[in-house]
């Protein structure tokens, strides 16, 4: 299985804009948990609701850690805030 | 009654000494008569309104003569600075507020840079301004005095010029000792969509104050000097520090605003199907103007007064010193979303060059990219054609047209001189009545931002109930767009004070969360401090109202917890509605666009999305239950009466 995520500047840092997971995820559960472990502050940037997942372009307003994901599946790690 | 009476009405109740440390004085500038009257607002009116946009809100509905035009110079224009304005990290706004030439119903807007903190730091709360003005004039505040000068010299100037020109003949530094609230050519000439300038970007922008400040023949308000030195109830600096902590802790500000601003939003609205294009026909748009786009043309981030967010993206297109829109301030988001796909544009270059444009002519972004694509609409269904518009074709995402039609608008030349009517191009016998059918207004404002509503029916509620027309910077819900709240029920409706469904495209309860970010927003632009960095807005985590409570208790030593202060928010919407009833406004006016009713959203996972006009219908009903207001739309019977006593005691 492998899913292609797709990072912002916010996370991806000076590293690749994309990166490929190869783990079983079959939720973004699952899915927070190995981007967690290989990107530094993921999980306090996702708990401090700043992120939003999009799969397939696709965004995912709710029930987002029940999403089920496939192989092959492009997730989008989106920053989600307003402005004037 | 007439204005003078009014005033002197007023003055006659007004304390002549400060109420609590730290109060600013309110002066009543007199044009005609070039005096200058000072008093402060009663406690009482503090603790039910505060200051800045809420007791604006006081003296607004105390000399407002409802029988005139809003640019009749007897309608004042009154600025004022938050309680916290100028001494609180990122409380650096204030609002201008008066009868909107733009819209016909309350204008009130508000602007950060330096202007609001300058009032402050020079012991001033409000300023009452009105007219009528014999010759054009600017004024100079400082030393503790007001000169009326006069502004024959800086008349037809645009921004970026009037500035040079100001810095160089007062002989003073911006940011520094100087600060400005001012017009261009734009607001001489009443443009509907002209606004009052704050800085090389900042402005009031909202409901036409420029037009607002051109009637009156003010050019200028120049404040020179930080002279004040505060003593405070209790020190209350210590504290700055925890709010300062907790702005840079949060995620938003460290990993957004502070890196590259408030353009983050385009992408999830495109995703989403809910990017406004062309005029809102369309919901999706390229990603070549996505944030991270951006980056190469952002030199660095500015910042308003003392605000450690720094979330103002500067912009560097060249480097060719002739060309005056090569390099400025912005373009925040709602810029990117008018000038984008709202008038089909998809070059970033284009887009960063027009958003400098806008800040020279001293033009509302939101307001002037609408009134563009709004005619765009009318030409594509040929209810208007060349004969309209003096020979030009209005065609999508044309770059250079839609540039010379700023400058047309400005100047009221040509097809310019229609553009400039905004909202009003129907009434005044521009366009045919047809028109109005694709105007993307409510209360006859222009959509302040790029979203289209019609998916999450919080923010579209929120669009219809905003007292001073269509919105989001009122009472955006924006965390319905986070499916980590909406996916903890307990934490949501501990965010909301009750249970707010977790679907963004329900429309039941969603009235409890536009309830809670309309006063938690309201007290917000009372205190001074930045929507952005307020909470609710963009993240639960940044200061709210009980850090608000707090420093208020330490500066000013009045006790207001954090129930208090979301009463206090409730009233500054109570006496707005009151305000716009004597404008004419009913909840028939508390609505949306024809197109967000009629047409669906035609792209991604929400396609087939529209409003329902009875569950909107509803759903405005249950908005008004827990808002106290009655099926009008007005503050009801008790509620009213109190506030009342409070606006003008017995």
């Amino acid at each position: 299985m492998a899913v292609t995520v797709r990072l912002p500047t916010t996370l991806r840092g000076d590293g690749p804009d994309t990166l490929t997971v190869t783990d079983s995820v079959a939720t973004i559960a699952d899915l927070v948990e190995v981007l967690d472990r290989r990107l530094p502050g993921f999980r306090a940037q996702w708990d401090d609701s700043m992120l939003n997942f999009a799969v397939n372009d696709e965004m995912v307003l709710h029930r987002a850690g029940e999403r089920a994901l496939a192989d092959g599946d492009v997730v989008e790690v989106v920053p989600a805030i307003s402005g004037g | 009654m007439s204005i003078d009476d009014r005033v002197a009405r007023l003055l006659a109740e007004l304390p002549v000494e400060p109420q609590f440390p730290t109060q600013g004085a309110t002066l009543f500038i007199d044009l005609a008569r070039r005096q200058v009257r000072q008093a402060y607002t009663p406690r009482k009116v503090v603790e039910t309104f505060l200051a800045g946009r809420g007791a604006n809100m006081f003296y607004l509905h105390r000399l407002l003569d409802e029988t005139l035009d809003p640019t009749d110079p007897s309608v004042p224009l009154i600025f004022g600075s938050g309680v916290l304005t100028g001494l609180v990290p990122s409380a650096a706004r204030g609002n201008a507020t008066s009868w909107s030439p733009e819209s016909g119903v309350l204008m009130d807007s508000n602007a950060g840079d330096y202007f609001p903190s300058f009032m402050k730091m020079n012991g001033l709360d409000h300023l009452v301004v009105y007219g009528p003005a014999e010759a054009w004039t600017w004024l100079w505040l400082g030393e503790g005095r007001v000169e009326f000068r006069d502004a024959t010299p800086y008349l037809g100037l645009d921004n970026i010029d009037l500035r040079d020109r100001m810095a160089v003949d007062l002989d003073g530094t911006w940011t520094r000792d100087l600060a400005m609230a001012s017009i261009t050519r734009a607001g001489e000439n009443q443009v509907m969509s002209s606004a009052i300038m704050a800085g090389p970007k900042a402005c009031y922008a909202r409901g036409g104050t420029g037009a607002k400040m051109g009637s009156l023949k003010v050019k200028a308000i120049v404040v020179q000097g930080q002279t004040h030195d505060f003593e405070t109830a209790q020190p209350y600096k210590p504290y700055n520090k925890t709010i300062a902590m907790k702005l840079l802790g949060t995620s938003v500000v460290k990993h957004a605003l502070r890196t590259m601003g408030t353009p983050f939003l385009y992408k999830p609205s495109r995703i989403l199907g809910a990017m406004g294009t062309k005029n809102n026909q369309e919901t999706t748009w390229t990603d070549q103007l996505d944030a991270e786009h951006i980056t190469p043309y952002r030199p660095g981030m500015d910042g308003c007064f003392r605000c450690p967010v720094n979330c103002r993206p500067l912009n560097h297109l060249n480097d060719d010193a002739a060309d005056k829109y090569g390099r400025g301030d912005g373009p925040e988001y709602v810029t990117l979303g008018k000038f984008g796909p709202n008038v089909g544009i998809d070059r970033l270059e284009s887009v960063i060059r027009l958003n400098n444009i806008c800040n020279d002519l001293g033009l509302d972004t939101a307001s002037s990219g609408s009134t563009i694509a709004w005619a765009m609409e009318l030409y594509q269904r040929g209810i208007i054609g060349t004969a309209h518009t003096g020979g030009l074709e209005l065609t999508w995402g044309d770059a250079e047209l839609v540039e010379r039609l700023l400058f047309d608008l400005s100047r009221r030349e040509g097809f310019g001189n229609v553009l400039a009517d905004g909202t009003r191009a129907v009434e005044r016998g521009h366009y045919p009545a047809e028109a109005l059918k694709y105007r993307m207004a409510v209360k006859g404002l222009m959509q302040s931002d790029p979203h289209d509503a019609r998916i999450l029916k919080a923010f579209a509620l929120g669009l219809a109930v905003a007292t001073r027309g269509m919105d989001h910077l009122r009472n955006r819900v924006t965390l319905e767009i986070n499916a980590r709240v909406n996916d903890d029920p307990d934490f949501k409706a501990k965010l909301y004070g009750a249970p707010v469904a977790a679907k963004p495209n329900v429309y039941e309860t969603k009235e409890r969360a536009v309830r809670a970010c309309e006063n938690v927003y309201g007290v917000g632009d009372a205190v001074g401090m930045c929507r952005f960095t307020t909470k609710l807005f963009n993240s639960p985590s940044l200061p709210g109202l009980e850090q608000f409570s707090d420093q208020i208790a330490n500066v000013t030593g009045l006790a207001l917890d954090a129930t208090a202060l979301d009463r206090i928010g409730l009233n500054i919407m109570g006496v707005e509605r009151l305000i716009n009833q004597r404008l004419g406004v009913r909840r028939s006016d508390d609505t949306l666009p024809e197109r967000w009713f009629d047409e669906e959203i035609e792209v991604g996972a929400y396609k087939g999305e529209r409003i329902d006009r009875g569950e909107f219908d509803s759903m405005l009903s249950r908005f008004y239950e827990i808002s106290g207001l009655n099926d009008e739309g007005v503050p009801a019977a008790a509620w009213r009466r109190e506030l009342e006593s409070v606006l003008a005691p017995a």
